[in-house]
């Protein structure tokens, strides 16, 4: 094991014959103070490893708030469950993603790309996500994306959605374009993909018009996406990005069906906070509950809530919905303006297309609320 | 008798505050009140030179704090107003040479004698705006239509809300160029005073003759025909608690520019039909 640089960090455990001896090894590794906050390759020998075994070991990295990076490993089976998990297998050297990973323009992509990982880790355990991928590389240059509506059923959703470029990684135009999917993470996902009539779900794109899935589709999309599998090995991906060939760009975006599950509940048992002034830029709001501002959040301020936030007024700082890790809380202002969108341990800045200096107030605001979708935060108009 | 005290304040520098305490002082001073102008901004002091009295200096802030004379010795009388004084600051000292205790008591003393006391604030969030604000009970935020102007007078906003002293607090836009914001290069004063959600209290022109009268050491007020001039003026006025309408500061000066202005309000009359 060797530390190579100061956010990567290598342990090889290919001399470990079991899965008790790993994550012995592993637990004795990581007692170490420079194993923290690190993105960590782990090297694995030829031991099968089961999904249970393998989430231990990251809920082991994530413990000591490390992000389980890489697995290289010589068994396929291992492999196999590593993938039906999200994490990334490869066997490049890890010298080559340091080379690759770009720094984040933001500080807070990396915190949240951590958290975010940690977050797939406990949710893992669910039935095995596939994504579909789409080319469409004009779309991914162009920062904001609308997208048309899938079905009937979603129709009350909006007509038009405004994507907040969520990952980073989109930052840079010419980046894109060189953007890469490894060609063997890539085989297993496509071949899920046989339910996926392409057309139905690449979407993405303005001139298309309303399309209408069937009911048979629109539930197994519903399963495929509800999953967080196909945001995240976008995020890794890149990262691996010199050895493989530019192949595809992931950009679609599907609203799957609203469940009621736990989240909701948490929801609705929460507080609420009515604040009756303008947030001003330096202002720090933060409640455990749901919050309700009347006025402005001018640029500089951040709001922080629990559950839900509602801005009448323009929303232009920052705002946490669902800081306690509440996948369904939202974010919904008269005009959504704001710098940046947190919800749980989503992230999203404004798109620069957006990127006005000011807002002139009008009386023909369209009110828009911010949700999480496949993953992504999205933000759609409410119309009626 | 009880005067007001007001704070004259920015968070960016450069954007006039020292001008405008000057020339509203100077403005008071001229409607018949008695006024004293206190520079905090202590190690970088320019409010002397603005009124020309940088010669006279003989004790200043810092001294008075420090009980080396008496508050009246320090007072500089102006030149031509005799109704118009300085509280001079150091320049050999920084900021922490005066905290907001003292000058608390300074302004209360100099609050029975003098119906206007004026604070030249520093630029900043630091100690020397905490100091300069202590003693106010009402607060004056210069912006320009600028951004980043813009920004910073938010958050000095939020302080002032915040702080205990201030009951209320006024926008005063400097540097205003109506041909920029005919041609929307600059944020319209309409859109600034909706965005800071702050009710204005002057719009100052962008005059070329400030610079001149800086270098002089003569505020521009005692120019009756400067545009800039006549709206502090009325910023006085409106302290004063008169209401005064906003100045026209897209006067056209020549024959061509009126008629280039007839012209543009066609345009935008059959834009918006």
């Amino acid at each position: 094991m060797e530390q190579l640089n100061e956010n990567i960090y290598e342990i090889d455990l290919s001399e470990a014959d079991t899965a008790p001896d790993i994550i012995f090894q592993l637990s004795s590794i990581l007692d170490k103070d420079e194993t923290r906050n690190k993105r960590i390759c782990l090297k694995l020998g030829n031991v099968n490893l089961n999904q249970a075994q393998l989430l231990s070991i990251k809920s082991l990295i994530s413990g000591i708030d490390s992000t389980l990076s890489l697995i290289d490993t010589k068994s396929t089976e291992t492999e196999k469950v590593a993938l039906s998990l999200g994490m990334i297998i490869s066997n490049i050297s890890p010298e080559n993603i340091t080379e690759a990973a770009p720094e984040m323009p933001y500080k807070m992509a990396d915190e949240l790309k951590e958290e975010q990982n940690n977050f797939t880790s406990e949710h893992a355990s669910k039935k095995v996500c596939e994504a579909d991928i789409v080319l469409n590389k004009e779309q991914a240059s162009s920062q904001t994306q609308n997208l048309t509506d899938l079905s009937s059923e979603n129709s009350s959703l909006s007509d038009k959605a405004e994507i907040y470029n969520e990952t980073l990684n989109i930052g840079d135009k010419e980046e894109i374009k060189e953007e890469i999917l490894p060609s063997e993470t890539q085989e297993p996902i496509c071949d899920v993909n046989e339910i996926s009539n392409e057309e139905d779900i690449s979407i993405v794109s303005e001139k298309s018009d309303n399309k209408e899935i069937n009911q048979n589709v629109q539930d197994e999309l519903d399963v495929i996406f509800s999953s967080s599998f196909a945001q995240n090995t976008f995020y890794e991906m890149e990262s691996t990005e010199s050895e493989y060939e530019p192949k595809e760009e992931l950009t679609d975006i599907v609203v799957p069906e609203a469940e009621y599950t736990k989240e909701d509940i948490e929801l609705e048992s929460f507080q609420t906070k009515y604040i009756k002034q303008t947030i001003r830029s330096g202002q720090v709001i933060n409640f455990e509950g749901n919050l309700v501002i009347i006025g402005d959040c001018h640029p500089g301020s951040e709001i922080t809530a629990l559950g839900d936030i509602t801005v009448w007024g323009i929303l232009s700082g920052i705002a946490h919905a669902g800081a306690g890790g509440n996948q369904k809380a939202r974010v919904r202002a008269l005009k959504m303006n704001a710098i940046q969108l947190r919800i749980a341990s989503c992230y999203s800045r404004r798109p620069d297309s957006l990127n006005t200096a000011y807002i002139e107030k009008t009386n023909s605001f369209t009110p828009e609320e911010a949700r999480i979708v496949n993953n992504e935060i999205v933000v759609f108009k409410i119309n009626d | 008798m009880t005067g007001r005290v007001i704070v004259i304040t920015s968070g960016k520098g450069g954007v006039g505050k020292t001008t405008t305490s000057a020339n509203i002082g100077s403005a008071l001073a001229k409607r018949g009140h008695s006024v004293v102008l206190i520079d905090t901004d202590i190690g970088l002091r320019n409010l002397d030179l603005l009124l020309g009295l940088e010669n006279r200096i003989v004790y200043t802030l810092v001294d008075v704090v420090e009980e080396r004379c008496k508050l009246k010795q320090a007072l500089v009388k102006d030149k031509k107003n005799p109704n118009l004084c300085l509280l001079a600051a150091a320049q050999t000292r920084d900021k922490s040479a005066v905290n907001a205790e003292q000058i608390t008591k300074i302004t209360e003393k100099l609050k029975k004698d003098y119906d206007y006391v004026l604070i030249d604030c520093p630029a900043g969030i630091e100690q020397g705006f905490q100091t300069a604000i202590a003693g106010a009970s009402e607060a004056i935020v210069v912006t320009t239509p600028e951004m980043s102007a813009i920004r910073d007078a938010d958050r000095i906003i939020g302080l002032l809300e915040a702080a205990e002293g201030i009951e209320s607090y006024k926008l005063l836009i400097n540097r205003v160029r109506p041909a920029m914001i005919r041609t929307k290069d600059m944020i319209s004063v309409e859109t600034l005073v909706d965005t800071l959600s702050c009710q204005p209290i002057g719009i100052i022109p962008e005059d070329t003759g400030i610079i001149t009268s800086t270098n002089r050491g003569e505020p521009i007020v005692n120019d009756e025909k400067s545009l800039a001039g006549q709206a502090y003026m009325n910023v006085a006025r409106r302290i004063d608690g008169e209401d005064v309408p906003f100045l026209d500061i897209d006067k056209p000066k020549d024959l061509m520019g009126k008629i280039k202005k007839f012209f543009s309000g066609l345009k935008k009359q059959g834009k918006e039909q």
